[in-house]
């Protein structure tokens, strides 16, 4: 009499010679499969020379049952022959369909070694930023020569999607940029005139908020907003054109992407940003002159006589002046990864955080770059 | 494989109304589909074909009527049942609206991961059997849907949609915007693979020769309900203008109707 060496609910494997004979029982679906394969390893011990499968009590079989078959017999090989038998007509075809076994394959992602990932993805990404600035650089360089060309025939420009752009990217960001920049302005003067007042000096407020808003503040605040709600956009308008075969539609009828889809925002923003940073000044300012009203009791009145003596037209000009550069670089940022966008929804999520996060990098680098000259040339 | 229910009619569509806004688009269609068929669904564009599908499958639901799956009218099923009834059907949408972060391996693991915990040796080795059950070669696993061309990315949306090994299989326009040749191969892709895993089919298409190749029964949609539901013999022979002008149309002959 046979004896019965291992016993579940789906196998049972009998001692034999030559060869043991494992029975398959019960439903072999994917409902079972956890348990069925969990079964695997003890099978193969119980079973040291060959064995027979026997499928004669199978009462279901799916695919996912099919593909556990195969593995018992491959596993079951390797410790001597399996032979497969009592498959139902039923199931023959399944059978057949999965017993042709695919070799090994990986199925996710190459996934690197813990220890290295992190020097291999900073070497990845110092090399990434390398070439993406460089691109970058081509880019400016393809979008200033089209802006040249465009600015010598003016016939070139297309008016209407740049005033679209002006009103959705400066006029609408008329709202938090005011706000933001009247809040910076008002906290300025609260915290200058607290350490200034240790010295009896708080009249000096009006200097620190004229200089510091006029020349920075103003111009970088504003460049900021608007590269995270006009750089975003963008990237992702243009993006999802690209995704949509859009961009190539366009160069088949001969328009230029260039032309079409990168001047008129580079130019409105261009336009814009000067004018929001003005508005920004303003709007800063009253900020200060309220706070400081409220605060330090210097009238309006005195507030405006006192920051015409102290703050020159240099520091206006000074902040003024950057705002059409970083404009054009946020611009450039934003349609440039736009216009880079390949693939997937995935993509385009990446290339918009990347150009915000590119555009105000680059705003405060060039910044600092305007400081360093306008100390040197005296501005 | 164990069927719990032994009538012959899987899926059961009783006087379904779908009204968006004033804009009707079926009004009173019964449909009945048998086990172990494969049922083509044609009608004119915006003939209600997809919403058809999207309310079978409960992506939409209906203004009135009943749509019943293995005896169980839909709408009347738990949270919990309706999760599990849906492990029952696997649905190929027309784009094979794969995830694209994921990998095709990645994506066939989805449902698989979802609905049962396996270990990761045998979800591996089941996704590679779909994948080559799906005719794609098995270095396409660790690819992502973007590196693949549109037939390859119907294939494996259809190994996806085959991961649980599903007693119905919904199929939205299979062989739209693929090549005559890739198109064949597809259509013998769902034959074969759904007669040897004994699959019940539901297919939207347009296209003349899967109708041919492919299915058993056609059921033409029009004037918001079902004109007719029979074997192409017969429908070509239905008394209706629409149903003349679809078969005896120049596609028509190309495809070996007359």
């Amino acid at each position: 009499m046979a004896d019965i060496v291992y016993h579940t609910k789906f196998i049972c494997v009998e001692e034999g010679t030559p060869s043991s004979l494992v029975r398959f029982m019960g439903a072999w679906t994917i409902e079972n499969a956890q348990d069925i394969d969990d079964a695997m390893a003890a099978t193969v011990a119980a079973i040291d020379k060959g064995a027979v499968l026997d499928c004669t009590a199978l009462t279901g079989l799916d695919t996912t049952g099919a593909v556990m078959i195969r593995r018992f017999a491959a596993e079951i090989d390797k410790a001597g022959a399996a032979v497969l038998t009592g498959v139902s007509a039923d199931y023959k075809e399944l059978m057949e369909l999965i017993s042709s076994c695919p070799a090994p394959a990986a199925t996710e992602p190459e996934h690197l070694p813990w220890f290295l990932a992190p020097i291999i993805h900073t070497g990845e990404a110092f090399m990434r930023a390398n070439t993406s600035i460089a691109r970058l650089l081509g880019f400016l360089g393809l979008v200033l020569s089209r802006f040249f060309g465009t600015l010598l025939s003016p016939g070139r420009i297309r008016l209407v999607p740049m005033v679209h752009q002006m009103e959705v990217a400066g006029l609408n960001a008329m709202g938090i940029v005011g706000l933001i920049t009247f809040l910076i302005g008002a906290v300025m003067v609260n915290q200058g005139a607290i350490q200034l007042q240790k010295f009896g000096a708080e009249l000096f407020v009006v200097d620190l908020l004229g200089i510091t808003l006029l020349r920075e503040m103003a111009p970088l605040l504003t460049a900021i907003i608007v590269a995270g709600r006009s750089g975003s956009a963008f990237t992702a308008q243009i993006g999802s054109m690209k995704l949509n075969e859009e961009v190539d539609a366009m160069r088949t009828l001969g328009m230029n992407p260039i032309d079409v889809l990168v001047l008129p925002r580079l130019m409105a923003l261009m336009i814009c940003l000067p004018l929001l940073t003005f508005y920004a000044d303003i709007v800063g300012i009253a900020g200060g002159v309220l706070m400081a009203w409220a605060q330090l009791d210097i009238s309006p009145a005195n507030f405006i006589v006192y920051f015409r003596d102290v703050v020159s037209y240099d520091h206006y000009l000074a902040g003024l002046i950057k705002a059409p550069f970083f404009a054009m670089i946020i611009a450039s940022c934003g349609c440039y990864q736009g216009l880079r966008v390949a693939g997937s929804a995935d993509d385009l999520g990446m290339r918009t955080t990347k150009s915000v996060v590119q555009a105000i990098f680059l705003v405060i680098v060039l910044d600092a770059v305007f400081a360093i000259f306008f100390t040197s040339v005296g501005l | 494989m164990e069927n719990t229910d032994h009538t012959d009619t899987i899926i059961q569509v009783r006087n379904l109304v779908n009204n968006f806004g004033d804009h009707s688009v079926h009004a009173g269609l019964n449909l009945d589909v048998k086990r172990g068929e494969i049922l083509g669904v044609v009608g004119g564009s915006g003939a209600g074909k997809s919403v058809l599908l999207r309310t079978i499958i409960g992506l939409n639901k209906p203004t009135s009527g009943t749509v019943a799956i293995n005896g169980r009218d839909q709408a009347s099923l738990s949270q919990e049942e309706a999760r599990k009834a849906r492990r029952e059907w696997g649905v190929l949408f027309q784009d094979g609206a794969l995830f694209t972060s994921l990998t095709v391996g990645q994506n066939i693991k989805v449902p698989l991961r979802e609905h049962f915990h396996l270990s990761d040796d045998l979800l591996d080795d089941i996704a590679r059997s779909k994948v080559s059950m799906s005719g794609l070669s098995l270095d396409t696993c660790c690819k992502f849907p973007a590196d693949l061309s549109g037939g390859m990315r119907k294939r494996a949306a259809l190994a996806r949609a085959l991961a649980l090994d599903p007693k119905i299989l919904f199929l939205d326009e299979p062989t739209a915007g693929l090549d005559p040749i890739g198109a064949a191969a597809f259509d013998g892709l769902i034959r074969e693979l759904t007669k040897s895993l004994g699959i019940t089919v539901f297919l939207v298409t347009h296209d003349l020769d899967t109708l041919v190749r492919v299915c058993d029964r056609v059921a033409v949609l029009g004037d918001k309900k079902m004109l007719t539901v029979a074997p192409l013999k017969d429908v070509m022979k239905f008394d209706h203008p629409w149903i003349q002008d679809y078969f005896g149309g120049p596609r028509a002959r190309a495809a070996g109707i007359n």
